[in-house]
C-alpha cells in the first residue's frame, strides 16, 4: 500500500497528451480523478512509469447543448458534475440520477466520466444508461478523432478499442425520439457499493404503444450489453403489466452473469428480470428519470 | 429500588460537551500514527501467506542488503515465552516458531528509515515453508483424524464447558410444548477507523510505548512479562485512540516488535498495520453455531432451556475462552430460568484468532435466543411482547447461577418500547413485505474479576488540585477509545469536588503518570473509574470542608456558639460545596470560594490530592466459569425494529428503530444516545451485511470497507432513544449502569423478527443477505405452488 514512484505530466493540450502517450506508450498511464488508478497502483496491480495528466484540459469539463448534436459531456465531467447538472436534470434526469446513486460522494467529487468509461469495469453505472441512450463516445489520438457508438467501445472486463495515444474527449448523447428512460442501480447497500446489477432502458411511447426500445444491462456480462431480444419484443406492443413482465423475462434470458464475492449468477439473472421490469415502468410513466 | 436521580446535580445528568469533540472535530486530534519522534524508524511484520505450513527458512538476505533496512528479526531475535490474555491458555509467540497457523500469522518484523523502504524489504524476504493441510471451519477441525493445530488442544477442542443448572430434562418432559432450532452466525470484524499503531523507545532500561490500545494496563502486564521486565520498568501510553470494540485488547505483534526493535537499534520505531492487516489480525466476533431446545408453560414462561453452542476460533486464543463462557451466562440474567444447561466448544481453526467484539460472545447467542423465542410464541399463540414480559427478570433477584442483579427494568423496557414503537398496531399488521420485531438485551457492568489472578483494586483514581485552586487534574488509566470515558469520569469528579466541569481536565491511560485502572472492556469504565474518581472527589471535598472550617473559624465569620448549629464547633458536615463555592449548609450566604479555599490548603500543607479506590469484591456465582458473568451490575434493554423487504429483490431496509435502555442514571444523556446509535449500526450492519470471507486456502478475501460492508449513513434508521428514567443501580456511582456494550445485543434478534414478521420466513443464518432472502421467499412461492 505505498504508491511506487512515477513520471507526472500536466500537459495544456488534448494534442500534446496523445503527443506524451505515444511518446511513452505502454509505459505510461492517464490520470483524471486518480480515484481508481492511484487504489490500483497502491496495490501494484499497475505499475504505470509515467501517469500524464489531463486535469489542465478545461475544454474537457463541459456539459452543454448543442443544437443538431445532443447534449455533449466532456470527458473530465465528475461524476457530481453530472449529478448536479441543471442541463441533465431537465433533459436526461436519468443520467444525473444514475451519476448519482454511483460510489460516495467523495468519489463522485474526483471520478471522472472518462475514467468511468475507460476502465470499462462491467459493473460500472455510467454505461448502460447512455448506451440506452445511444450516446457516441469520441476518441482523439495523434492521427486525429473518431467518434462511435459508446457500446462499441468495451471489448472485455477492462479492455476498450482505446488505442494507446488515444483519450475519450466526449460523449454525446443525440437528440432523442425516446420519451422516457431509466437506470436502476442495485448495490448490496446505500451508498459505497459496486453494482451487482444494472438496468437501463429508454423507451418511445406513443400512445401506450411501443415504437421503439433500448435495454442496456451493467454486471452481468463481460461488458455493459444490450439486450437485443427484450427491444425486438417490445416494439410495437400496447403497454401492460404482463408485457413488462415478459419483457423481464427475456431480458433475463440475455445476461451471461458470474458469480462471486457479492452475488450468485442466479440471483444477479433474476435481479435483471426484475429491473428490467421497473425500470421501463417507470421511464413509460415519469419520462426521463 | 428505585429512587428518583437527584435533580440538583451539577454535572451529573447533563449533556455536556465531550471534552475532545474540538480537536476532533478540526483535525488536530493527534492519533499515534500522527506521532513523530526524532530520528524515529519505521516497521511492518512479516505475515504468513499460506494457512498452515511448517517455516523451512527465512531468508531475508536480500532485504537486508536494501539501502535503509535497519533490521529484520524474527523468533531467532525475540523470547520465546509464550502469552495471550487468558492464563489457561497462553499459546501465542511473539513470532511464529517453527509452524505458521493462519495467512497472516506473525513470522516476524521489518525496520527501515522510512515506510517506502519497509515496504520494498518486505518483498525482498523469502518465506520456504512446508505446507500442511489446513482446517478452516470447525467442522474439519473436529472430524476425525483431523489435522492438529496445536499439541496441546486434542481433536482441535480449545475450550469444552458444561453447565447444568436444575434438571432441564425433566422439566422439558413436563413443558406444555418444546422447540429446538438451530442457528448460524457469522465471523465479523470491529470496522475501528483508526488501525493499530505502536512506537516504542527506551532511555536507559527504561521503555516507554505508545499503543493505540483499550488498556494500557493489560498491555504493560503481558508485554512485561514477556520480554522479562519489571512494570515499573515499561510505561505503555496511548493518545487519542479511534475505537477499538474489543479488537485493542490483544498485545499485537506491533507492540512487541516496537519495543524490541527500538531497544536493538537506538531509535524510536513506530510499527503500523494497514486496514486489511488489520482485519488479519482479527480478534473479531466468533461464528457460533448454535442449538437451542425450550420447553415453555402456555403462558410462554421458560420452564427449561438447553443451549449448545459451538465456536470457531480461528488460530490462538486470545480471549477466546471468555467469549466461549459469554455466549451461554448472560442468558439467565435476562430470563429467571431454572433449569438450564449450556455446553459449548470452541475449536482452533487455520484463520485469523477471533476475540471480543462489543457485547462479547453474546451477541449471536441473543440473536437465535430472540428468534427462537417468537417461534414458540407463534406456535403457541403468544404475543412476542407478552413472550418477553412473562420471562423478564425482577428488580432485586439473584439468577439460577447464582448472580446477583440489583436494579432491573427489563419489564418496564419492554413496555417503553411496545408503546413508543405503536406495536400494538403494526405487530403482524403491516402486511407482507413490512415488519416489526422486538429483542432483548444486556450486558455487565464491568467484569467481577482482573483478567489475570491479583490482589490489585480494579481502579483507582486520582485528583490533583492546582496549587492555587484554579484547575483540577483527574488522573487514571482509564482509556477513552471513543466511547467519552474522559468527559463522564470528569462530570462525576467535578460532582463529587463541587468544583467546576469546565476547570477540570482529564489525564488518562498512561501507566506512568496516572492510577491503576483496568481500561476499556466488558462495558466497565463507567462504573469501576466511576467509583475511583468519585471518591477522590470525594476526598478532595472533604478535605476542602476541613480547610474551609479552619478559615471560617479564623476569619471570626463564625464564632463559638453560633445560633444556628447550636451550641457547639462548626464542623465539615455543616458545609458544603458546590461548582466551586463553599457555604454553611444552614446559613448559604455564608461562602468561601473552592480557588481561596483550595491555595490555603496548598499554603499550609502541601498539595491537595483526592484519592479513591474501587474493587467489586466478592460476588454471586460459585460454579466453574461464574467469573464471565459476574459483576455488580447489570444493565438490560428492549429494541424493536420496523423494516421493510423488497419481495421480489430480497432487500431489507431497516425504516425505524426504537430503544429503551434501563442504565441506571444516565450520566451523560448525549453520549448515551450516541452509544445506542453506533451499537445500532453495528448490530444492523452484523444482522444484513458484514461477514468476514474467506477463500478455500484460508485467504481473505474482503478486507476491506468496500466489500466489507459496514452500514452507511443512508442505510441508518431514525432512532428513538429512550431510558427507564426511574432505574437507580445501588453499586455504581449515582446509580449507573453501563450502556456501551448492552446496546449491541438485542439488536440482530429484534432485526431479525422483525424480517420473519416481514416475509414469514424464518431466517436462521446470520448476516441475512438480500440474496439469502430473495432465495428463501423464492423456495416458500415453489413450495406454495405444489
Amino acid at each position: 500500500m505505498y504508491l511506487p514512484d512515477f513520471e507526472y505530466y500536466a500537459p495544456e493540450s488534448i494534442a500534446e497528451t496523445c503527443q506524451l502517450l505515444s511518446q511513452f506508450g505502454p509505459r505510461a498511464k492517464v490520470i483524471a480523478g486518480g480515484s481508481d488508478i492511484i487504489v490500483k497502483m497502491k496495490k501494484e496491480v499497475l505499475a504505470p512509469e509515467v501517469l500524464v495528466s489531463i486535469k489542465n484540459l478545461a475544454e474537457l469539463k463541459k456539459i452543454e447543448y448543442v443544437p443538431g448534436k445532443g447534449v455533449v459531456v466532456g470527458a473530465r465531467v465528475t461524476h457530481n458534475d453530472l449529478y448536479k447538472s441543471k442541463l441533465l436534470a431537465e433533459k436526461y434526469a436519468s443520467v444525473s440520477n444514475a451519476a448519482g446513486q454511483m460510489a460516495d460522494n467523495q468519489v463522485r467529487n474526483i471520478g471522472t466520466l472518462g475514467g468511468n468509461i475507460s476502465n470499462a469495469v462491467p459493473s460500472a453505472d455510467l454505461p448502460p444508461i447512455f448506451i440506452a441512450l445511444n450516446a457516441t463516445v469520441k476518441l482523439e489520438g495523434v492521427n486525429g478523432e473518431r467518434t462511435m457508438p459508446l457500446e462499441d467501445l468495451f471489448t472485455g472486463p477492462g479492455k476498450t478499442v482505446l488505442a494507446q495515444d488515444e483519450i475519450i474527449t466526449e460523449v454525446v448523447i443525440p437528440d432523442q425520439k425516446m420519451t422516457g428512460s431509466n437506470y436502476i442501480k442495485f448495490g448490496l447497500r446505500k451508498s459505497g457499493a459496486l453494482a451487482v446489477v444494472g438496468v437501463a432502458v429508454a423507451v418511445e411511447v406513443e400512445n401506450n404503444v411501443i415504437k421503439d426500445a433500448r435495454v442496456a444491462l451493467g454486471a452481468v456480462a463481460a461488458t455493459p450489453v444490450r439486450a437485443k431480444k427484450t427491444e425486438e419484443f417490445l416494439k410495437g406492443k400496447t403497454v401492460t403489466d404482463e408485457l413488462l413482465a415478459e419483457a423481464g423475462v427475456i431480458a433475463s434470458g440475455e445476461c451471461k452473469p458470474i458469480s462471486d464475492i457479492r452475488a450468485s449468477a442466479e440471483y444477479r439473472t433474476d435481479l435483471v428480470r426484475v429491473f428490467t421490469k421497473r425500470a421501463l415502468r417507470k421511464a413509460i410513466d415519469e419520462g426521463h428519470v | 429500588m428505585s429512587v428518583k436521580v437527584n435533580k440538583d446535580f451539577s454535572y451529573v445528568g447533563k449533556s455536556l460537551d465531550r471534552n475532545d469533540s474540538f480537536l476532533k472535530t478540526t483535525g488536530r486530534a493527534q492519533y499515534t500514527a500522527d506521532l513523530k519522534f526524532p530520528n524515529m524508524l519505521y516497521g511492518k511484520l512479516i505475515r504468513s501467506t499460506v494457512a498452515h505450513a511448517r517455516i523451512i527458512n527465512i531468508d531475508t538476505s536480500e532485504a537486508e542488503k536494501l539501502p535503509g533496512v535497519k533490521a529484520i528479526i524474527t523468533a531467532k531475535d525475540v523470547p520465546s515465552m509464550k502469552w495471550g490474555l487468558s492464563p489457561a491458555r497462553f499459546d501465542e509467540n511473539i513470532f511464529a516458531i517453527d509452524k505458521v497457523l493462519y495467512v497472516g500469522d506473525k513470522i516476524g518484523a521489518v525496520c527501515a528509515v522510512d515506510e517506502e523502504t519497509v515496504y520494498k524489504a518486505l518483498k525482498l524476504i523469502k518465506v520456504e515453508y512446508e505446507e500442511l493441510p489446513a482446517v478452516l471451519t470447525w467442522q474439519e477441525a473436529a472430524k476425525e483424524g483431523a489435522p492438529q493445530i496445536f499439541e496441546e488442544y486434542p481433536g482441535n477442542v480449545n475450550t469444552e464447558i458444561h453447565h447444568k443448572f436444575g434438571d432441564p430434562d425433566a422439566a422439558l418432559k413436563e413443558a406444555y410444548y418444546v422447540r429446538t432450532d438451530r442457528l448460524q452466525g457469522q465471523r465479523t470484524y470491529h470496522a475501528f477507523i483508526e488501525n493499530h499503531c505502536s512506537i516504542g523507545m527506551w532511555d536507559g532500561d527504561k521503555a516507554t510505548l505508545y499503543s493505540s490500545c483499550q488498556s494500557v494496563h493489560y498491555l504493560q502486564y503481558h508485554l512485561a512479562r514477556v520480554l522479562g521486565m519489571k512494570m515499573g520498568d515499561l510505561r505503555v501510553l496511548k493518545t487519542h485512540v479511534g475505537a477499538g470494540f474489543g479488537g485493542k485488547l490483544d498485545p499485537t505483534g506491533l507492540d512487541f516488535s516496537a519495543l524490541i526493535l527500538s531497544k536493538m537499534l537506538g531509535q524510536p520505531v513506530k510499527m503500523f498495520y494497514d486496514h486489511e492487516e488489520t482485519f488479519l489480525n482479527g480478534h473479531g466476533r466468533h461464528a457460533i453455531t448454535m442449538e437451542l431446545t425450550t420447553g415453555v408453560d402456555k403462558n410462554g414462561k421458560v420452564l427449561a432451556h438447553k443451549f449448545k453452542a459451538i465456536l470457531d476460533g480461528g488460530a490462538y486464543t486470545g480471549l477466546g475462552i471468555a467469549s466461549t463462557y459469554y455466549a451461554g451466562s448472560l442468558l439467565g440474567v435476562l430470563y429467571p430460568i431454572e433449569n438450564y444447561q449450556f455446553d459449548a466448544y470452541r475449536y482452533v481453526t487455520n484463520l485469523p484468532p477471533c476475540g471480543a467484539q462489543r457485547g462479547h460472545g453474546q451477541p449471536q447467542p441473543r440473536y437465535a435466543f430472540e428468534h427462537h423465542l417468537d417461534l414458540i410464541g407463534e406456535a403457541i399463540g403468544v404475543d412476542p411482547i407478552d413472550m418477553r414480559l412473562v420471562n423478564a427478570r425482577k428488580n432485586n433477584t439473584v439468577t439460577t447461577a447464582g448472580y446477583e442483579v440489583k436494579s432491573y427494568h427489563l419489564g418496564k423496557a419492554n413496555e417503553m418500547a411496545r408503546d413508543a414503537s405503536g406495536w400494538k398496531e403494526k405487530r403482524g399488521k403491516l402486511g407482507l413485505g413490512r415488519g416489526i420485531g422486538v429483542g432483548n438485551g444486556g450486558f455487565v457492568t464491568g467484569a467481577g474479576f482482573c483478567q489475570y489472578r491479583t490482589d490489585l483494586p480494579h481502579s483507582v483514581g486520582m485528583i490533583k488540585i492546582y496549587d492555587d485552586g484554579t484547575r483540577a487534574f483527574v488522573y487514571s488509566q482509564a482509556v477513552d477509545i471513543g466511547q467519552g470515558s474522559d468527559t463522564v469520569l470528569l462530570q462525576m469528579a467535578a460532582e463529587a469536588m463541587g468544583y467546576p466541569y469546565e476547570k477540570c481536565q482529564m489525564y488518562a491511560g498512561d501507566t506512568d503518570l496516572t492510577t491503576l485502572d483496568f481500561g476499556a472492556y466488558a462495558s466497565r469504565q463507567t462504573l469501576m473509574a466511576g467509583w475511583a474518581v468519585k471518591r477522590a472527589g470525594e476526598d478532595v471535598k472533604q478535605k476542602i470542608l476541613e480547610q474551609a472550617v479552619e478559615m471560617f473559624r479564623e476569619s471570626g465569620r463564625i464564632k463559638e456558639g453560633w445560633a444556628y448549629i447550636g451550641n457547639r464547633e462548626l464542623r465539615p458536615d455543616d458545609l458544603d460545596c458546590k461548582e466551586g463555592i463553599v457555604f454553611v449548609k444552614q446559613e448559604p450566604s455564608l461562602t468561601l470560594t473552592f480557588e481561596e479555599v483550595a491555595r490555603r490548603y496548598f499554603v499550609t500543607k502541601g498539595v491537595l490530592i483526592g484519592r479513591g479506590w474501587y474493587h467489586p469484591g466478592k460476588l454471586g456465582g460459585n460454579h466453574k466459569g461464574a467469573a464471565v458473568g459476574t459483576s455488580p451490575a447489570y444493565s438490560s434493554a428492549t429494541q424493536i425494529a420496523e423494516v421493510k423487504v423488497d419481495l421480489e429483490t430480497g432487500q431489507i431496509e431497516c425504516v425505524d428503530t426504537w430503544d429503551v435502555h434501563d442504565s441506571g442514571t444516565i450520566i451523560n444523556p448525549k453520549l448515551f444516545h450516541g452509544q445506542v446509535h453506533g451499537a445500532f449500526s453495528m448490530g444492523i450492519g452484523e444482522t444484513i451485511w458484514e461477514e468476514v470471507k474467506f477463500d478455500d486456502k484460508g485467504k481473505l478475501l474482503n478486507g476491506n470497507f468496500s466489500e466489507y460492508r459496514l452500514p452507511t449513513a443512508l442505510d441508518m434508521p431514525p432512532v428513538l432513544s429512550l431510558t427507564v428514567e426511574d432505574s437507580w443501580e445501588p453499586n455504581g456511582p449515582y446509580g449507573l449502569k453501563e450502556v456501551g456494550e448492552g446496546a449491541t445485543t438485542p439488536t440482530m434478534g429484534c432485526v431479525a423478527n422483525a424480517i420473519y414478521d416481514a416475509i414469514g420466513v424464518s431466517m436462521t443464518e446470520l448476516p441475512i443477505t438480500y440474496e439469502k432472502v430473495w432465495r428463501a421467499l423464492k423456495e416458500k412461492r415453489e413450495k406454495e405452488q405444489k
